[in-house]
């Protein structure tokens, strides 16, 4: 060993007391650059926990977690990003992705702490200076990964949609319904609002795969109506698509209606298939509307003789009698009703329970019964002169026009209401040639009907007069007509918070003749096949039924669901009242069996 | 009837005597379900009872100036029959058709007497029935016309 060798030890020293070219931890005077991609941070308000952060992270560093300050309700799943540090490559691709523009970066990098586990935390939740951050990486305004707007639906245009009963709205091609599908950030926060909970992720995926079979099979394990809810369905998925936050919402009606549409009648026996079990049960089900119709679908898969009484002449209840068909054709509604058919449903039409059949020897006969037999009767306005013969229901209107019957309108009429009955009376009635007024008590907004057939039914001609309130019917010369007066209404604030209430001004009254008045103002139930004493145990709350658990009522062999038995009075509701009941009676009819499914399918 | 005691006894009388009313149809009613209701609106009346007795003990106080909400819903609907099978439609058109009498009989007995303490406990009576009358309306506006 050398001299040198030997003395190096002590030259190390010498350095001991000069400036040293490291720092001990790093410098925080030196901020990170405006846009720099540093800690994340998420405006948990605005976020709706859709997990496309978490997808589209290639680094897998990206966990969707509950936290206590958000429960999952209808477009908030409750979740919220946990981000791991340890894997994350800063590359800003969940911010891009970031549906509600809640996620972004702060321009903050600098974090010491001795614990790893530190590292793991959920923005916006866990308490981070840099949640205030004014700067760091935003996505830039007008970029997006998806297209923001829907691929535009192609329809009939108005000057010919008014003039004829064909469908208006015509269906995409493959390349747009590709397109439009590419749209969907598949997170599922539709499934929990949809009330059949459909799987739309999976069958729009399967319109990406060009599967059009492999997307019918996945519709018709909740619904057995995808051709009708194509076309008319409520769509509540469409109202919490994250995707519309920003943009707007992925056409999802439109795309199940696209399935349909590529898949021949005739292969759904090949390409659906359903096992059929086995059983000795027979089931009765009143009403073939789409509750009753999807209860016994998959009741018959049971195994279970099911038998659908219905007192028309065709099957669909309101789908046919009620929905104009340039909304839904026959020919659609036929092709989902034939298939549930074929798989050995029976059905008795014309045979109405009460006159050809009592509820009681029905009750014997059967395991079982579902009723859905829907909100039949329209309601009255209980105003003086109601009862002129030219005062029609909507309800009529509509169920003579499907039943190829001249509702006998006239020319100029005026429809009262603004539900999708009064929309739907109006624009059949624009077709039959007629000029229309719809006088609505409250102001547009406050329409139940759906916003689509508001606008539509504006562009085909219909004359809306917002906050009218009809007073009285009266005479007017002739036979053939009828005079409305009504009274204009100023909105009031309800002391008490709800809803802005109509109040009418009686200075401020109009009388105006009119051909007809169509009265479309609500439906209410026909229980008339049902003895007192039967609707006193079936336990009737305030016309409706209320069902307990799995649609049964009080009544022991009796299910109940749909219009009549639900808050929402649509068609997507019923359907999946009609599954639920079929589960809930052969949970009745069969518990053991019940339970094995029930553990099989979890 | 001059005296305070003795207009608000015909007021707890009327409230009582409605109570009676609706348990009378309630009796005939057909079925369970509308039986319900119809006694609901009794207990209504047995409640307003007791405000306007707490009223004529002092425990209570009207309040004359107060002003109610008119929607203005029982001006114009035609009058009901009590029958059997009264729907729930026409048993709010039934209570607040009476409500609004009510209403008016006291507003008319306020406009005949002298400015006082009299016409105060009229005026208070009225704002009272106003208020059901208000609570029949907003059910009929919330229940019955939700399409309109």
């Amino acid at each position: 060993m050398s001299l040198r060798d030997l003395l190096s030890p002590f030259y190390v020293w010498q350095r001991a007391f000069e400036k040293p070219y490291t720092t001990k931890r790093p410098t925080l005077d030196r901020p990170g650059a405006p846009a720099y991609r540093g800690f994340h941070i998420n405006i948990t308000e605005t976020c709706v926990g859709c997990g496309s952060c978490h997808t589209i992270c290639q680094n897998h560093a990206i966990d969707m977690v509950a936290v206590d300050e958000y429960v999952g309700r209808d477009g908030d799943s409750g979740l919220r990003p946990r981000f791991d540090y340890g894997r994350c490559c800063w590359c800003g691709l969940c911010v891009d992705i970031c549906t509600a523009g809640s996620l972004r970066m702060s321009n903050e990098y600098a974090w010491i702490s001795e614990d790893p586990g530190d590292f793991h935390f959920t923005a916006g939740i866990d308490d981070k200076p840099w949640q205030e951050n004014a700067l760091g990486y935003r996505r830039a305004e007008g970029y997006h990964l998806y297209p923001p707007k829907r691929i535009t639906m192609p329809m009939l245009p108005v000057e010919e949609s008014v003039n004829t009963f064909d469908e208006v709205v015509r269906g995409y091609d493959k390349e747009q319904a590709k397109k439009e599908a590419d749209r969907c950030v598949e997170c599922g926060i539709c499934v929990a609002t949809c009330p059949a909970h459909m799987d739309v992720p999976d069958y729009i995926h399967s319109i990406r795969d060009g599967d059009y079979e492999k997307g019918l099979q996945l519709m018709y394990r909740t619904n057995p109506f995808p051709a009708t809810c194509g076309r008319i369905c409520t769509r509540r998925c469409e109202s919490v698509c994250p995707v519309g936050i920003l943009g707007e919402p992925v056409a999802i009606r439109w795309l199940k209606r696209f399935i349909v549409d590529q898949v021949d009648k005739k292969d759904y026996p090949r390409i659906l298939n359903e096992p059929i079990g086995e059983s000795d049960f027979k089931v009765a089900i009143i009403g073939a509307g789409p509750g009753g119709l999807s209860a016994a679908y998959y009741l018959r898969q049971q195994g279970h003789a099911v038998t659908v009484y219905e007192s028309r002449a065709s099957a669909g209840g309101m789908l046919r009698y009620g929905v104009p068909s340039y909304r839904l054709p026959d020919v659609e509604l036929d092709k989902d009703i034939e298939h549930i058919l074929a798989i050995g449903v029976d059905i008795k039409y014309d045979t109405e329970i009460g006159r050809d059949i009592s509820f009681e020897t029905l009750l014997e006969d059967n395991d079982a019964i579902f009723m859905s037999t829907g909100l039949s009767v329209p309601s009255s306005m209980r105003i003086h002169g109601e009862d002129h013969p030219r005062v029609l229901s909507g309800l009529q209107v509509l169920a003579d026009v499907a039943s190829g019957r001249d509702p006998g309108i006239g020319k100029k009429i005026a429809v009262i209401g603004g539900g999708n009955v009064a929309m739907d009376a109006a624009r059949v009635s624009r077709r039959l040639g007629a000029d229309v007024t719809l006088l609505y008590r409250r102001r547009i907004s406050d329409m139940p009907a759906d916003d689509e057939e508001i606008d539509e039914s504006q562009a085909e001609g219909v004359v809306i007069v917002q906050q009218a309130i009809p007073v009285e019917v009266l005479d007017a010369d002739g036979t053939e007509r009828v005079c409305i007066k009504w009274g204009e209404a100023k909105m009031v604030d309800d002391p008490k918070g709800g809803r802005p209430r109509p109040v009418l001004q009686e200075d401020r009254m109009h009388t105006e003749t009119y051909d007809c008045i169509i009265s479309a103002i609500g439906q209410s139930s026909d229980l008339g096949y049902l003895s007192s004493e039967v609707q006193d145990q079936l336990a009737i709350e305030w016309g409706r039924f209320k069902p307990v658990e799995y649609q049964h009522t009080m009544m022991e062999k009796v299910f109940v669901g749909g219009d009549f038995a639900n808050r929402t009075a649509d068609a997507i509701s019923a359907i999946e009242d009609g599954h639920h009941a079929a589960r809930g009676i052969n949970r009745f009819l069969n518990p053991d069996a019940f339970i094995k499914a029930e553990m099989q399918d979890e | 009837m001059n005296t305070i005691d003795e207009i608000l006894d015909y007021a707890i009388d009327q409230e009582q005597q409605a109570a009676d009313f609706y348990e009378e149809v309630a009796k005939n009613a057909e079925t369970a379900s509308m039986k319900k209701i119809l006694l609901d609106f009794s207990e209504e009346e047995k409640h307003h009872k007791k405000i306007l007795q707490a009223v004529k003990t002092g425990e209570h106080e009207l309040t004359p100036q107060q002003e109610i909400l008119d929607l203005k819903i029982a001006d114009y609907l035609v009058e009901v029959e009590v029958s059997k099978n009264i729907s729930y439609q026409d048993a709010l058109i039934i209570a607040m058709k009476r409500e609004r009498a009510a209403y008016e009989l006291y507003t008319d007995i306020a406009a005949r007497v002298p400015e006082g303490h009299l016409r105060e406990v009229l005026d208070g009576l009225a704002r009272e029935e106003e208020k059901h009358k208000l609570f029949f309306e907003t059910e009929y506006d919330e229940r019955i016309l939700t399409d309109n």
